[in-house]
């Protein structure tokens, strides 16, 4: 694996990238930027339309290299096949036919893994990676998260060497197998309480109960913790909500905002589910993450390693988050990756889903 | 092991998922990805039962089955399920490839099975049993949408026979005690255009007793028997109004009156039935007999008119029932020959022939009549006219005319001879003068016999006229031959232009008596006679031609002008010889016209006749003989002209 983080600029930044593009078996580019690289610029993407090889990638809150995530600058790596890439435009629309854009064929063509990047703010992520799951099933296996910044809604978050889309996914196939460990540490405190209302990512009834008021009365009740609408935020990142699958680790649900009742989360959370209230804490959520480290590397002695943590496992360890990079990047092997809005994963076996506050771990093999 | 409650919740969460959706397709779809999520399985498929008994996917994750072994070893598993002992207890089934992946099958009652399958780990028997309601639910949605989609086809089927039918096609409902259009085809639209109601409101309230409830169908014969509605009926349309073959069809459903409304357009149809009706009055009041018989020797009378019943003194119609058409002839042999004569020409056209009425008098008839074919059989139409009357008159023309060319004129040559023995004997001059007076009015009367004989010889060869006439060359022949006989009138023949008539030998004879009128009546010490000729003044100048004939004489008798303009002579109103109505009737068989007007000095006579083209003329004359009718020889026509 070719990483290069680069806080270079402008020129300086273009000539990084091509420098890495044209470096000796680098046949692709995935580009992890930071909110203060200024993708939305003309100059960006000349950069990007310059590369001598396929180039895709997104923008996150911070970017993890050498062990340690960095909130400025843009890390470059080198991929050693030439990446398929697909953007999925129009993210937001729910009626978008996004199966029809993604070639069925790539598993049978030698791809194997996906990394997939889309915007977190997008209304249909959830039907994009239905769409995903639905063409391709567990036939390749995928990595990824949500791009964009925490305080920008509305800004460009994905890119490839055509231009940087707002309200799009980006899918890059590559042939090179990854293993998969997805792991989160979260525990269920109170539940289930079926969800009696809801748009979207934002339920506003909880068995028949409006949201905060359920959610303030269990978390009031069971831990020491005062919940208004004005510490929601910070409350929420230690509470989030836990969508149940038969057999298998619940899917978080990050809440965020609190407007009235109603709280709102990253990815939907459908009406006449089922959601657990859960907690964690430091030490669960780092096992989690050296659970997903261990999922991934198995047996394998060298390979490196891709991570996308949620960001707001950063904001809930704090200072405990490099804890948690230091159980994936145990120093043996390159790990880079980023803190992503929401992940998106599969471990090979199961289905498809959009996470919040997961680890997500790819283990390359044959490298 | 998962618990009981998460079970249930799971299962609650799958039931979600499942649904009528737009299409099948769609709701496949969205129940295998609830079932896929919330049992964390990897692949899975719902495929549909065909009628032989193997499977088609309906849904499918991923979408390519074959890109998925385990998928593809399930699939294939359908088609080895034991059906022995019937779908149900061979299914649920599981099993398990080599690379120890699971895979489900479950039974969809009705419609197929439903695929699911694990890379990792297993569905507890318990989840496994407990799948069987959602399934039976899912299996429902789905077979809900699959009958939704016949429903669709035939409902696009019906929609476009209903657009391809060219008739005006409209299904309408009763609401509320009235009619209206819930759906119309093109031509409906294009013949009334979008109206409120339905088109005929008028008939339909006749079919629909007022005092119908809502949702009442219109009355019918009864039970088990046809309950179309089929009449006819004028409705309004987009151009005025239109009649239509009305077909009203009660559509089969439970709470609705419904009906398919068919309005063929039969105005044409009827405008040609009054036609024919309009038709059939001329026919049937004819004066002359039409009707149609079937060849052979006594042949059978199919249809004959009320004109044919008084000719043939019939007491009605029914008459031809009971009688061949040979039984009409005098002799039925004729009736044979006239057969055998139409079936070999085709055609016939006015045969004489002596019938029979129905009172036993004999009759003379002219038939013209074709050979048709009719529902593959050959038949005659024929036109009957009575001619026995004519027939009766031609016999006292000849017996007339033998006794004027030879009992007169025997007579005539008696008294001839006798008045010249006087004339040698006598020599008294007052008995002079009345020998004189016996041979001038001898002279006179053999001269009328000959006429006489000349008129009869014109009618002889009837209307029919196949030879042009130079106009020019006739006239110049006519004078050249009159001042040979009288040198000392006048004669002069005006120059105009080439031009030809259709006319034959009779023109000649006309002019000739003309000619002599003019100059033998002439009381001037210098007769004068003028002929001329040029395009027609009172006719149409291109198709007719105007020949002139001026003299200086004292004109003609007012009493015999107009005798012979009315073209009639009465006891009171008579003419003193036959010149004029020689000229009268040969003029009139060549189809032209005779007038006659006051010159300044004498008399102008106009005979009016056809003109044709000197082209037709050349080509009829033939290359060797330029010279048209001269004296008494026309060229002869080709048919075309």
């Amino acid at each position: 694996m070719e990483a290069t983080y680069s806080t270079a600029t402008g020129t300086d930044l273009r000539e990084t990238l091509a420098a890495v593009a044209d470096s000796d078996g680098v046949n692709g580019l995935l580009l992890l930027a930071t909110p203060s690289v200024d993708v939305a610029s003309d100059e960006f993407a000349a950069t990007l339309a310059g590369l001598s090889v396929p180039a895709f990638g997104g923008v996150f809150p911070a970017v993890i290299h050498e062990g340690t995530a960095k909130e400025s600058g843009l890390l470059a790596v080198g991929l050693p096949a030439t990446p398929d890439v697909t953007v999925l435009p129009n993210a937001s629309d729910p009626d978008a036919d996004f199966a029809d854009t993604l070639d069925p064929e790539l598993p049978a063509n030698g791809y194997e893994t996906a990394f997939v990047f889309v915007d977190a703010y997008a209304e249909a992520v959830p039907t994009v990676i239905e769409s995903l799951f639905r063409t391709y099933g567990v036939g390749m296996n995928f990595i990824g998260g949500g791009a964009g910044q925490l305080d920008d809604d509305r800004g460009p978050s994905v890119f490839t060497n055509d231009g940087v889309f707002a309200d799009a996914a980006v899918i890059a196939a590559v042939e090179q197998p990854i293993e998969i460990g997805v792991q989160h540490g979260w525990e269920t405190l109170d539940g289930p309480f079926r969800v009696t209302g809801s748009e979207g990512p934002t339920v506003t009834e909880l068995d028949g109960s409006p949201a905060f008021s359920v959610y303030q009365e269990v978390i009031e009740s069971q831990t020491e913790t005062s919940v208004t609408r004005e510490n929601f935020f910070e409350v929420a990142q230690s509470h989030p909500f836990g969508i149940t699958r038969l057999d298998a680790e619940q899917i978080v649900r990050d809440p965020f905002a609190v407007e009235g009742d109603a709280l709102t989360c990253f990815g939907s959370v459908p009406e006449g589910e089922f959601v657990n209230i859960l907690t964690g804490d430091d030490e669960s959520l780092i096992a989690a993450a050296a659970a997903a480290y261990e999922s991934a590397v198995g047996d394998d002695t060298d390979g490196s390693l891709y991570a996308f943590d949620c960001i707001s496992r950063s904001l809930y360890l704090d200072d405990d988050f490099d804890r948690e990079l230091a159980a994936v990047d145990t120093g043996d092997r390159p790990v880079v990756g980023a803190l992503t809005i929401g992940e998106i994963a599969n471990d090979g076996s199961g289905h498809l889903d959009y996470y919040n506050k997961t680890a997500v771990i790819g283990a390359v093999r044959n490298e | 092991m998962s618990s009981r409650q998460e079970r249930i919740q799971t299962l609650y969460e799958i039931s979600l998922s499942i649904g009528p959706k737009e299409t099948l397709e769609e709701t496949a779809e969205e129940a295998l990805s609830g079932y896929l999520q919330k049992l964390n399985c990897s692949v899975g498929g719902i495929y549909r039962r065909r009628e032989d008994g193997s499977y088609e996917p309906t849904a499918t994750v991923p979408a390519e089955p074959t890109a998925s072994d385990l998928l593809s070893t399930a699939a294939n598993s359908l088609n080895a399920i034991d059906t022995a002992g019937g779908i149900d207890e061979a299914l649920p089934m599981t099993g398990a490839t080599a690379s120890d992946e699971h895979y489900y099958l479950f039974e969809l009652p009705e419609f197929g099975v439903l695929v699911l399958g694990k890379r990792t780990g297993e569905l507890d028997a318990v989840t496994r049993s407990a799948l069987a309601s959602l399934n039976e639910k899912l299996a429902e949605a789905c077979n809900s949408k699959l009958v939704e989609r016949q429903l669709r086809k035939e409902h696009n089927r019906f929609g476009a026979v209903f657009d391809a039918i060219p008739e005006p096609v409209a299904n309408t409902v009763v609401e509320d005690g009235t009619e209206r259009i819930v759906a119309c085809n093109k031509p409906f639209k294009r013949t009334f255009g979008t109206p409120d109601r339905t088109p005929g409101e008028d008939l339909l309230g006749e079919l629909t007793p007022t005092e119908a409830a809502v949702g009442d169908r219109r009355p019918t014969a009864g039970e088990g028997q046809n309950r179309y509605v089929t009449t006819e009926t004028t409705c309004p349309t987009r151009e005025g109004s239109g009649e239509f073959l009305f077909h009203s069809v009660p559509v089969e459903t439970d709470h609705e009156a419904e009906y398919i409304q068919l309005y063929v357009d039969i105005s044409d149809q009827k405008e040609r039935e009054r036609e024919l009706e309009r038709y059939e009055r001329l026919v049937e009041n004819l004066p002359i007999g039409v009707y149609q018989t079937t060849p052979g020797a006594d042949g059978e009378f199919r249809l004959v008119n009320q004109g044919l019943v008084d000719i043939l003194e019939a007491d009605s119609k029914a008459f031809f029932d009971d009688h061949t058409v040979s039984d009409i002839y005098v002799d039925p042999a004729e009736r044979e020959a006239f057969s055998d004569q139409l079936l070999a020409e085709g055609e016939v056209d006015s045969v004489e022939l002596q019938l029979e009425t129905a009172a036993g008098n004999p009759m003379w008839a002219e038939i013209s009549g074709i050979a048709s074919e009719e529902r593959d059989e050959t038949v005659f139409e024929l036109a009957l006219q009575d001619i026995t009357a004519r027939k009766e008159r031609d016999q006292q023309l000849s017996v007339l005319n033998r006794v004027l060319r030879h009992n007169l004129r025997n007579a005539i040559n008696v008294i001839e001879g006798n008045a010249a023995l006087l004339d040698e004997e006598v020599e008294r001059e007052d008995l002079q003068a009345c020998v004189n007076g016996i041979e001038q009015r001898v002279k006179n009367l053999s001269q009328l016999s000959e006429k006489a004989v000349t008129v009869r010889s014109l009618f002889d060869q009837g209307r029919e006229i196949n030879t042009a006439c130079d106009v020019r060359t006739l006239l110049e022949t006519v004078a050249d031959e009159f001042e040979d006989r009288h040198p000392e009138a006048s004669f002069t023949v005006d120059d105009f232009e080439p031009m030809y008539v259709r006319a034959d030998v009779r023109l000649k004879m006309a002019l000739t008596e003309l000619v002599s009128n003019a100059i033998v009546h002439n009381d001037q010490s210098t007769p004068t006679v003028t002929v001329t000729a040029g395009p027609s003044e009172t006719g149409r100048a291109g198709e007719w031609v105007d020949i002139e004939i001026t003299d200086n004489g004292p004109g003609i008798p007012p009493h015999e002008r107009k005798t012979i303009e009315s073209g009639d002579e009465t006891p009171l109103q008579h003419g003193t010889g036959l010149g004029l109505w020689l000229v009268y009737w040969a003029i009139s068989l060549l189809g032209g016209d005779i007038t006659i007007d006051e010159a300044e000095a004498g008399t102008r006579i106009t005979l009016t006749l056809p003109r044709v083209t000197v082209d037709a003329a050349d080509e009829a004359s033939g290359d060797d003989n330029d010279e048209m009718l001269v004296g008494d020889v026309g060229t002869e026509l080709t048919e075309d002209e």
